[in-house]
Protein backbone atom coordinates (compact mmCIF):
# COMPACT_ATOMS: atom_id res chain seq x y z
CA UNK A 1 0.00 0.00 0.00
CA UNK A 2 0.96 3.38 -1.01
CA UNK A 3 1.15 5.74 1.86
CA UNK A 4 1.45 9.68 1.54
CA UNK A 5 1.35 12.42 4.09
CA UNK A 6 -0.57 15.55 3.45
CA UNK A 7 -1.88 18.70 4.96
CA UNK A 8 -5.68 19.61 5.38
CA UNK A 9 -5.72 21.66 2.05
CA UNK A 10 -3.47 19.43 0.19
CA UNK A 11 -4.52 16.51 -2.81
CA UNK A 12 -3.21 13.97 -4.75
CA UNK A 13 -4.52 12.29 -7.89
CA UNK A 14 -5.66 9.09 -9.10
CA UNK A 15 -4.70 9.01 -12.39
CA UNK A 16 -5.60 11.76 -14.72
CA UNK A 17 -9.45 12.59 -13.42
CA UNK A 18 -9.50 12.13 -10.01
CA UNK A 19 -8.63 14.65 -7.03
CA UNK A 20 -8.83 13.74 -3.23
CA UNK A 21 -8.26 16.96 -1.03
CA UNK A 22 -7.58 16.76 2.75
CA UNK A 23 -10.24 19.31 4.05
CA UNK A 24 -10.25 18.90 7.36
CA UNK A 25 -9.21 16.37 10.86
CA UNK A 26 -11.32 16.60 13.44
CA UNK A 27 -9.87 15.77 17.00
CA UNK A 28 -7.06 13.71 15.71
CA UNK A 29 -9.25 11.09 14.40
CA UNK A 30 -12.22 11.96 11.44
CA UNK A 31 -10.59 12.84 8.28
CA UNK A 32 -12.69 14.52 6.08
CA UNK A 33 -11.88 14.25 2.24
CA UNK A 34 -13.15 16.18 -0.95
CA UNK A 35 -13.20 13.69 -3.96
CA UNK A 36 -13.35 15.25 -7.26
CA UNK A 37 -13.96 12.61 -10.00
CA UNK A 38 -16.29 11.66 -13.02
CA UNK A 39 -19.80 10.76 -12.17
CA UNK A 40 -19.58 7.55 -14.39
CA UNK A 41 -16.64 6.66 -11.03
CA UNK A 42 -18.64 5.38 -8.03
CA UNK A 43 -17.61 6.61 -4.84
CA UNK A 44 -18.97 4.82 -1.78
CA UNK A 45 -17.86 4.20 1.94
CA UNK A 46 -15.86 1.28 1.84
CA UNK A 47 -17.95 -0.86 4.56
CA UNK A 48 -21.31 -0.06 2.25
CA UNK A 49 -19.90 -0.43 -0.88
CA UNK A 50 -18.70 -4.09 0.27
CA UNK A 51 -21.70 -4.90 1.77
CA UNK A 52 -23.49 -4.09 -1.55
CA UNK A 53 -21.10 -6.24 -3.39
CA UNK A 54 -21.50 -9.34 -1.45
CA UNK A 55 -25.25 -9.03 -1.55
CA UNK A 56 -24.79 -8.38 -5.83
CA UNK A 57 -22.78 -11.71 -5.84
CA UNK A 58 -25.08 -13.93 -3.44
CA UNK A 59 -27.87 -12.36 -5.90
CA UNK A 60 -25.93 -13.13 -9.29
CA UNK A 61 -24.70 -16.70 -7.78
CA UNK A 62 -24.24 -18.09 -11.65
CA UNK A 63 -27.87 -19.20 -11.71
CA UNK A 64 -29.93 -15.98 -11.54
CA UNK A 65 -30.75 -16.85 -15.43
CA UNK A 66 -31.77 -20.57 -14.59
CA UNK A 67 -33.92 -19.04 -11.47
CA UNK A 68 -35.72 -17.12 -13.66
CA UNK A 69 -36.19 -19.44 -16.45
CA UNK A 70 -37.35 -22.28 -14.32
CA UNK A 71 -39.41 -19.99 -11.98
CA UNK A 72 -41.34 -17.68 -13.76
CA UNK A 73 -43.86 -19.61 -16.09
CA UNK A 74 -44.64 -21.24 -12.64
CA UNK A 75 -45.71 -18.25 -11.24
CA UNK A 76 -47.50 -17.17 -14.12
CA UNK A 77 -49.98 -20.16 -13.77
CA UNK B 1 -47.44 -4.34 -11.54
CA UNK B 2 -47.54 -6.17 -14.98
CA UNK B 3 -49.61 -2.76 -15.77
CA UNK B 4 -45.54 -0.87 -14.93
CA UNK B 5 -43.46 -3.16 -16.96
CA UNK B 6 -46.01 -2.61 -19.84
CA UNK B 7 -46.20 0.83 -19.38
CA UNK B 8 -42.34 1.17 -19.42
CA UNK B 9 -42.59 -0.35 -23.49
CA UNK B 10 -39.20 -2.31 -23.74
CA UNK B 11 -39.37 -4.99 -21.72
CA UNK B 12 -42.48 -6.38 -24.03
CA UNK B 13 -39.96 -7.21 -26.95
CA UNK B 14 -37.43 -9.58 -25.23
CA UNK B 15 -33.84 -8.94 -24.86
CA UNK B 16 -32.87 -5.19 -24.78
CA UNK B 17 -29.15 -3.81 -24.28
CA UNK B 18 -28.73 -1.55 -21.71
CA UNK B 19 -25.11 0.13 -20.56
CA UNK B 20 -23.88 0.62 -17.32
CA UNK B 21 -20.77 2.54 -17.44
CA UNK B 22 -20.58 1.93 -13.45
CA UNK B 23 -21.23 -1.69 -13.60
CA UNK B 24 -22.82 -3.36 -10.58
CA UNK B 25 -20.83 -3.56 -7.20
CA UNK B 26 -19.22 -6.28 -7.09
CA UNK B 27 -18.98 -6.85 -11.26
CA UNK B 28 -17.53 -3.33 -12.51
CA UNK B 29 -16.53 -4.69 -16.02
CA UNK B 30 -20.29 -5.68 -16.52
CA UNK B 31 -21.12 -2.94 -18.47
CA UNK B 32 -23.46 -3.88 -20.90
CA UNK B 33 -26.82 -5.84 -19.70
CA UNK B 34 -29.68 -7.48 -22.24
CA UNK B 35 -33.14 -7.80 -20.22
CA UNK B 36 -34.97 -11.01 -20.90
CA UNK B 37 -38.60 -10.88 -19.54
CA UNK B 38 -41.29 -13.38 -20.50
CA UNK B 39 -44.06 -10.99 -21.57
CA UNK B 40 -45.77 -12.43 -18.00
CA UNK B 41 -45.71 -11.43 -14.63
CA UNK B 42 -43.82 -8.61 -13.06
CA UNK B 43 -39.76 -10.10 -12.85
CA UNK B 44 -37.05 -9.83 -15.64
CA UNK B 45 -33.83 -11.38 -16.10
CA UNK B 46 -30.76 -8.61 -16.58
CA UNK B 47 -27.73 -10.67 -17.87
CA UNK B 48 -23.94 -9.41 -18.72
CA UNK B 49 -23.23 -9.16 -22.55
CA UNK B 50 -19.79 -8.78 -20.85
CA UNK B 51 -19.36 -11.35 -18.40
CA UNK B 52 -22.56 -13.76 -18.39
CA UNK B 53 -21.72 -14.67 -14.80
CA UNK B 54 -22.97 -11.28 -13.84
CA UNK B 55 -26.87 -11.99 -13.91
CA UNK B 56 -29.58 -10.29 -11.70
CA UNK B 57 -33.26 -11.01 -11.06
CA UNK B 58 -34.92 -7.40 -11.04
CA UNK B 59 -38.85 -6.30 -10.64
CA UNK B 60 -40.10 -2.68 -10.51
CA UNK B 61 -39.97 0.03 -7.45
CA UNK B 62 -43.33 -0.53 -5.99
CA UNK B 63 -44.20 2.66 -4.70
CA UNK B 64 -47.70 0.78 -3.03
CA UNK B 65 -45.57 -1.41 -0.94
CA UNK B 66 -42.31 0.92 -0.26
CA UNK B 67 -43.46 4.68 -1.26
CA UNK B 68 -41.56 7.15 -3.31
CA UNK B 69 -38.83 6.06 -5.06
CA UNK B 70 -35.17 7.12 -4.17
CA UNK B 71 -33.82 10.73 -5.14
CA UNK B 72 -30.93 10.37 -7.44
CA UNK B 73 -27.86 12.33 -6.62
CA UNK B 74 -26.21 14.91 -9.28
CA UNK B 75 -23.65 12.87 -10.11
CA UNK B 76 -26.03 9.44 -10.58
CA UNK B 77 -28.40 12.13 -13.15
CA UNK B 78 -25.49 12.85 -14.89
CA UNK B 79 -24.17 9.26 -15.46
CA UNK B 80 -27.59 8.26 -16.66
CA UNK B 81 -27.65 11.78 -18.96
CA UNK B 82 -31.22 12.16 -17.20
CA UNK B 83 -32.39 15.42 -19.09
CA UNK B 84 -34.07 17.69 -16.35
CA UNK B 85 -37.32 17.06 -15.62
CA UNK B 86 -37.28 13.60 -16.58
CA UNK B 87 -37.23 10.59 -13.75
CA UNK B 88 -35.46 7.04 -14.28
CA UNK B 89 -37.27 4.12 -14.39
CA UNK B 90 -36.67 2.48 -10.49
CA UNK B 91 -36.08 -1.10 -10.42
CA UNK B 92 -35.03 -3.99 -7.50
CA UNK B 93 -32.02 -6.42 -7.66
CA UNK B 94 -33.88 -9.68 -6.10
CA UNK B 95 -31.84 -12.25 -4.63
CA UNK B 96 -33.71 -15.78 -4.74
CA UNK B 97 -30.92 -17.64 -3.22
CA UNK B 98 -30.62 -16.28 0.28
CA UNK B 99 -33.78 -17.36 1.83
CA UNK B 100 -35.35 -20.38 1.37
CA UNK B 101 -39.02 -18.94 2.14
CA UNK B 102 -38.67 -15.37 0.84
CA UNK B 103 -37.06 -14.00 -2.64
CA UNK B 104 -35.28 -10.97 -1.28
CA UNK B 105 -35.43 -7.31 -2.82
CA UNK B 106 -31.80 -5.28 -1.86
CA UNK B 107 -33.45 -1.70 -0.83
CA UNK B 108 -29.80 -0.38 -0.53
CA UNK B 109 -28.91 -0.54 -3.95
CA UNK B 110 -31.61 -0.32 -6.69
CA UNK B 111 -31.18 0.17 -9.82
CA UNK B 112 -32.13 3.49 -11.78
CA UNK B 113 -32.51 3.26 -15.71
CA UNK B 114 -32.55 5.82 -18.25
CA UNK B 115 -35.13 3.82 -20.83
CA UNK B 116 -34.45 6.70 -23.63
CA UNK B 117 -30.88 6.71 -22.97
CA UNK B 118 -30.42 3.20 -22.57
CA UNK B 119 -28.30 3.99 -19.37
CA UNK B 120 -28.31 2.20 -16.11
CA UNK B 121 -27.08 2.66 -12.69
CA UNK B 122 -27.07 1.09 -9.35
CA UNK B 123 -27.53 3.65 -6.85
CA UNK B 124 -26.41 2.49 -3.73
CA UNK B 125 -28.62 4.15 -0.47
CA UNK B 126 -27.02 5.43 2.46
CA UNK B 127 -29.97 5.18 4.90
CA UNK B 128 -28.95 2.30 6.93
CA UNK B 129 -32.75 1.53 7.70
CA UNK B 130 -33.18 0.41 4.14
CA UNK B 131 -33.25 -3.53 4.16
CA UNK B 132 -30.56 -5.12 2.33
CA UNK B 133 -33.07 -8.78 2.03
CA UNK B 134 -36.62 -7.07 1.89
CA UNK B 135 -38.65 -10.30 1.93
CA UNK B 136 -40.46 -9.61 -1.69
CA UNK B 137 -42.44 -12.52 -2.67
CA UNK B 138 -42.87 -16.17 -1.02
CA UNK B 139 -40.20 -18.48 -3.46
CA UNK B 140 -42.43 -20.28 -6.06
CA UNK B 141 -43.61 -23.48 -4.43
CA UNK B 142 -44.08 -22.04 -1.53
CA UNK B 143 -47.10 -21.66 0.43
CA UNK B 144 -48.09 -17.93 0.61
Amino acid sequence: MMVLKRKIGQSFHLGDNIRITIVDVQNGRHVRFGIEAPAEVPVHRMEIYELIQNENKAASNGNALAWFNGNMEMRDE
Amino acid sequence: MNKVWKQSGPYEEGAFPFNFPQGMAGFPEANNFGVTYSGRGDIACMQSMDHPEAAFLVTPWDEDRLGNAPSLTQDQASCLALEPNRFPFWMLVLNPFADNAWVTANLRAPVAINMEARIGVQCIQTDPGLELRYHWIPQPGQAC
